[in-house]
């Protein structure tokens, strides 16, 4: 038997898995993609992370969007005035993180999301 | 003066992306519902048109310069992410707003919950014998 297969069919659900959180919550999905290929598929963190970015280069939301588009569900002119704030931002945060304790600053902004959820939620229920 | 605020928040998430690694849409959804009070579905159709560039192409080269990218995993990953794309576009699409803002938000928490697991003390790369001594941690 051949170990490639079963690591390639788990790398294969990863995506899917990433693909659905990604057309449900209208995100790139490595969010979900790093995790599971590290925790589940044994790669380091670096990998995992790399692998994801490689990912995510082709369009792999094309359908989604398509969806979200025929619903209405898309503001082209906010989305094209984001992506080259959002272009330049990471480059800057690229070079920034290399002076910056990022376990702490994972951690702060983990907090943030996490209080986010909850006022999403609460924000959500009150209608 | 929107479209000063709308240029500004583009510029933060992304500089949120390059820092942490993560996707832009878990920045950039939240931030337009909160901050420029689009509804949740318009936010999260408008976030997955902003990722369908390669946006995360930089980063991408500085893994590739490393070493750190397995371009089969990554390959079979996108063939799997096309499909499981439409699959959540087609349940959410449907879904009430409020429904869809609550999961998000439930959503939100355990990706944070996963972020702060992640920001435990890395351990040195042990799949790098020979290497350790060099490893200096910034």
């Amino acid at each position: 038997m051949n170990r490639q297969i079963p690591v390639d069919a788990g790398v294969l659900l990863t995506g899917v898995t990433g693909g659905i959180a990604s057309g449900l919550f209208g995100i790139g999905g490595g969010v979900i993609m790093v995790p599971i290929l590290g925790l589940l598929l044994g790669f380091s963190q670096h990998r995992a992370q790399g692998t994801s970015l490689i990912a995510l280069i082709p369009p792999t939301g094309i359908l989604a969007v398509l969806a979200y588009a025929k619903a209405g569900y898309v503001s082209w002119q906010t989305g094209l005035l984001l992506i080259p704030g959002v272009f330049l931002g990471g480059i800057a945060g690229g070079a920034l993180a290399k002076r910056i304790a990022s376990g702490k600053m994972r951690r702060i902004f983990a907090s943030l999301m996490f209080l986010l959820g909850v006022y999403q939620v609460a924000s959500a229920l009150r209608g | 003066m929107t479209i000063v605020l709308v240029l500004a928040l583009g510029v933060v998430a992304g500089i949120m992306v390059g820092l942490l690694g993560i996707g832009g849409g878990i920045v950039l959804v939240p931030a337009m519902v909160h901050v420029l009070h689009m509804d949740q579905h318009l936010a999260q159709g408008t976030s997955l048109f902003i990722l369908l560039p390669p946006i995360g192409l930089g980063a991408l080269r500085q893994y590739w310069k490393a070493g750190n990218v397995d371009s089969r995993a990554g390959i079979l990953c996108a063939v799997g992410m096309i499909l499981g794309a439409s699959i959540g576009g087609k349940i959410a699409v449907p879904m009430s707003t409020p429904t869809l803002k609550a999961l998000f938000g439930g959503f939100l928490m355990f990706s944070a919950v996963l972020l702060w697991l992640k920001a435990k003390p890395a351990q040195p790369p042990a799949e790098a014998p020979g290497g350790a001594m060099k490893e200096s941690r910034a």
